[in-house]
């Protein structure tokens, strides 16, 4: 069976299509090259006037998990703010969820309405990660795939600070990839989060972890080293120490220098971007981390933008999220340490445009996007849900592109965030294509998977049609079409066929050996059977729904 | 202990009569019969040696085909406006199925637990709280209270798995300090390899809002003017706070369900106050603390996280209006279903105990017996796989589910 998309304006920035008019053609859920005439088209939709991308990829958006579902727990009262009339916090979509904490259902339907059709876990607990993979084989209608954390796990740090040479760490990081189905290696506040399990309650670059005697910075390097040895195309997704506290900025730099000129991630570099200047001692150094990240072309980043609203940050920094805890708002929060692997916490936030620091994160966030040249080393992501949900895309997306509309939201906040601003000097105006590099061919790219986020042949149908208007909030709230694996399954907006999608995951070879050492561990001090904390692919694929995609990674010599 | 290791007839399971979950039981299976040969307790033996013979379906007390049980059931579901599904005593995919149907049916959603789930509950969403798991208490707790439980009556292996351990990463586990608080404890489990007894505080359960409150006030560094609680000297409850206080990492255990008395959730709260106020760094206390609510059986934890992200609601404990029952039990043969003048269906372990017959009854397979599963641990952090460790022709619970959906 074929389809053809006729007359389509497509943005394909993989194969450099900036608004190009093209037929796109589709069979058994792939695009494929125009069929000779003989064969019979089956069905064709006209696209004369509309815009066509490849489906939306988040890189980074806390979907599936422990974390998340305490939120869930934790916050009855989102659930029932279905008539909730803060505009600036996001932008509904039909039957909208409205709040920061989605059932997995949910999840899948509001992320498909919006043309999005993959999303990523970026903090998978290894001993958590069955969970993660349950809740994200009862997510609907997307691409799943996710990040494993490493680098506070005791198994690690003893590694570590025993001097173990680099092979077996590569073997252990190519370990826990199989064993916990991800693709890609995060490490969160590296080191901080069993420091604080030992009662530190900050930790910089190149200070010791009490217990192991080794810093952050080691752990970085040797983190980021193992994941560029083992070939896999996600470079290490770093969320660096000193999450949200004024003066970081300088925290952020250091870890850039810190990555030798290997590729590392730096993720929702926006709460990482806080200077001390001024009166109140919290300041933009959004200048200084766009010019740092301008240079370093091996570095990339996504930005976590805060919109205004309520929202539950959840995260893996525990140490942070416990001295963040005194601003929740409901006040409650859940702070975890989590089996010698590593923590959590849990803190609900409302981000207000009349509230100095709230304002000015909501600047840094747009400073950074406005100031960063390169759109394939930007990522636009809002750290669901602890920036806002990934509901408020659109909106984001309207910021971006509309220079008066962002400026007239400007000139509601604070005014002294607005004193502390150089917001209005920025004039660029995103345009479709660069859009379309952030949202699908660089993600696609960062993460490693070849045959999304593109329109080329042999790509995954994924496919998001829209129509072009001036308000991009509207046009990226409301896709006329979303062909998921060359399926029609939204229509206008809403979904008429519910799907399943895949699980991306990525497979490095390692020595089994490394089994010897994690057998002892296991057999010591772990609460459960070495067996047992590795998921199968069965258990992702037996239901009949879920689907393991598994990606190439090319081994690069030391 | 890995599969290489064993004999043809021996078996590596985890079992799920408890929400310990051990995965480092060894079964052998003689014939389809179960036996444990090492690292039992009262709870797993019960489970895995339980007779799994004679398994026919009823209807109306009399013994029916599946087909006719199925049927019968969903007529009864066809014709009720509102039915309640109670028990839940099942793992995630059995719970998934059950929400389907339930959403289907418009069935509210009970678990046998919901009185004492309810008060850790009440906790988490008024002020949230700050907790440890398991493999963190084996590797770092150093002082254990527990709080108006023995912990061993509902988790029988909890100090010789996660206390009394030969190896602990950062501390030295024989020399830890265990004291409890409450009434009719069992503190031998307390006791330490090398003969050092736990401390043992005595009040009635009905005191202990009282003195975790004082113990609270405590802890803050409040002077208090009365010699004693409830009973208890305040200057005992002085030497408990003063050994928080000293901890590297004081561990605060409970168990809901040993706190059955009203208002209970305030008693939790004040216990994970406690650990809240141990924490802040300006506090006197140079090391950590965490809270760790124990307890848990028949799938509860698994049912409220699996209900929490299917729904976006954890399961509460609603006494809805109902009009049919359907109870499902696969874990706790002795445990009944609820009093009920209404319809009752049951999908059960084959051993399941009534007082009277109910309307349908349907033996399902038992997860970590005779089909898989999986199931979270009672510190919800950890999810593991149970195995089909005996061969028996049950239907699963999804599969009877299913069946009964395409008859509704």
């Amino acid at each position: 069976m074929i389809t053809l998309l006729k007359n389509g304006k497509l943005y394909d920035p993989t194969h450099g299509k900036d608004g190009v008019i093209q037929d796109i053609y589709i069979r058994d859920g792939r695009i494929v090259a125009k069929p000779p005439n003989s064969e019979k088209i089956n069905q064709t939709f006209d696209l004369s006037g509309k815009v066509a991308m490849a489906g939306a990829i988040d890189m980074h958006s806390h979907i599936g998990g422990g974390k998340v579902n305490i939120a869930r727990m934790m916050l009855p009262e989102f659930q029932k703010t279905r008539n909730y009339s803060e505009p600036e916090a996001h932008v509904c979509t039909p039957n909208c969820s409205h709040n920061a904490t989605p059932n997995t259902t949910d999840t899948g339907f509001r992320y498909i309405e919006m043309g999005y059709t993959a999303a990523f876990e970026p903090a998978i607990m290894p001993i958590n990660a069955r969970q993660a993979h349950l809740e994200m084989g009862d997510t609907p209608m997307i691409d799943k795939g996710g990040y494993a954390m490493l680098g506070n796990d005791d198994y690690f740090l003893r590694l570590l600070s025993n001097k173990t040479d680099q092979k077996a760490i590569n073997d252990y990081v190519a370990w826990t990839l199989h064993a916990t189905q991800a693709i890609g290696i995060k490490v969160v506040n590296p080191g901080g989060i069993s420091a604080f399990k030992f009662n530190q309650r900050r930790l910089n670059l190149d200070e010791n972890n009490v217990h192991y005697q080794v810093t952050p910075r080691e752990i970085l390097k040797s983190l980021s080293r193992a994941v560029n040895e083992l070939g896999i195309a996600k470079p290490l997704h770093v969320h660096c120490n000193n999450l949200g506290a004024a003066g970081n900025y300088e925290t952020t730099l250091n870890t850039m220098d810190a990555s030798d000129s290997v590729p590392m991630h730096l993720t929702h570099i926006q709460f990482h971007s806080y200077g001390t200047e001024g009166d109140k001692k919290f300041s933009s150094a959004a200048a200084q981390i766009a010019e740092a990240l301008n240079k370093n072309k091996h570095i990339t980043a996504d930005v976590g933008q805060i919109l205004f609203g309520q929202t539950v940050t959840a995260s893996g920094d525990s140490m942070m999220q416990h001295l963040n805890a005194k601003h929740a708002n409901p006040r409650k929060s859940v702070i975890m340490d989590v089996e010698c692997d590593a923590g959590c916490g849990v803190v609900p936030f409302k981000y207000r445009d009349q509230n100095y620091v709230n304002a000015l994160q909501w600047a840094i966030g747009l400073e950074l996007f406005l100031s960063v040249e390169d759109p394939w080393r930007i990522f636009l992501t809002t750290d669901h849900p602890n920036g806002a949900p990934f509901t408020s895309y659109p909106h984001l997306i309207r910021l971006l592109m509309d220079k008066g509309f962002r400026n007239e939201a400007f000139a509601k906040l604070n005014l002294d965030a607005q004193a502390m601003s150089n917001l209005t000097s920025l004039t660029r105006e995103y345009t479709l294509y660069e859009i379309a590099i952030m949202t699908r061919a660089g993600a696609a790219k960062l993460i490693g998977l070849n045959n999304c986020g593109h329109l080329g042949v042999d790509a995954q149908a994924d496919i998001t049609v829209y129509t072009e208007q001036a308000d991009y909030e509207k046009m990226f709230a409301k896709p006329d079409y979303v062909f998921k694996n060359g399926e029609l399954v939204v229509k206008d907006g809403v979904v008429t066929k519910v799907v399943w999608g895949a699980t991306h995951v990525t497979k490095p070879a390692f020595d089994i050996g490394v089994e010897k050492g994690l057998s002892e561990y296991f057999e010591k001090y772990h609460t459960i059977q070495l067996d047992n904390f590795k998921i199968s692919d069965n258990e992702i694929a037996e239901d009949g729904r879920g689907k393991i995609m598994t990606h190439e990674s090319k081994t690069r010599a030391n | 202990m890995t599969s290489a290791n064993l004999k043809p007839n021996q078996i590596a399971a985890t079992c799920p009569a408890c929400s310990l979950l051990c995965d480092d039981v060894l079964l052998e299976n003689n014939q389809n019969k179960l036996r444990i040969l090492n690292n039992n307790c009262a709870k797993s033996v019960t489970f895995f040696e339980q007779n799994l013979s004679g398994h026919i379906p009823q209807s109306a007390g009399k013994p029916a085909s599946l087909v006719q049980a199925l049927t019968r059931a969903a007529q009864i579901l066809k014709q009720a406006q509102q039915p309640l599904f109670s028990g839940l005593s099942t793992d995630v995919t059995g719970f998934r199925s059950l929400f389907t149907l339930a959403e289907k049916t418009d069935a509210g959603l009970q678990h046998m637990n919901a009185a004492s789930m309810a008060r850790n509950l009440a906790v988490l969403q008024s002020t949230g709280w700050q907790t440890t798991t398991l493999t963190e208490v084996k590797n770092r707790a150093d002082v254990i209270v527990c709080i108006g439980t023995d912990v061993v009556s509902h988790n029988p292996r909890f100090f010789e798995r996660f206390v009394w351990v030969k190896n602990a990463m950062f501390t030295d586990a024989n020399k830890r300090e265990i004291i409890y608080i409450g009434e009719n404890i069992d503190t031998k489990a307390g006791i330490s390899p090398n003969g050092t007894h736990s401390s043992l505080l005595t009040c009635r359960a009905s005191d202990l809002p009282e003195i975790t409150l004082t113990l609270r006030a405590l802890v803050v560094g409040k002077h208090l003017k009365a010699q004693a609680v409830a009973g208890i000297k305040i200057s005992d409850l002085q030497i408990v706070a003063d050994k928080l206080k000293q901890a590297k990492y004081a561990v605060l255990a409970w168990v809901a369900k040993d706190l059955d008395f009203p208002h209970a959730e305030l008693t939790i709260q004040n216990i994970t106050e406690t650990v809240a106020i141990l924490n802040q760094s300006s506090s006197s206390h140079s090391g950590r603390a965490a809270a760790l609510p124990l307890g848990g059986s028949d799938g509860d934890t698994s049912a409220n996280n699996a209900n929490t992200w299917l729904s976006g609601l954890a399961l509460n404990d609603e006494n809805v209006e109902h009009d049919c029952v359907v109870w499902v039990n696969s874990f706790s043969i002795e445990k009944l279903p609820p009093k009920s003048d209404k319809p009752l269906i049951v999908f059960g372990n084959l051993n399941c105990q009534f007082e009277t017959a109910p309307d349908v009854f349907i033996p399902i397979a038992t997860p970590g017996l005779d089909c898989s599963g999986t199931l979270f641990r009672v510190d919800s952090s950890v999810i593991l796989p149970l195995k089909k460790v005996s061969e028996n022709n049950l239907p699963t619970l999804s599969e009877v589910v299913s069946e009964i959906e395409k008859l509704i």
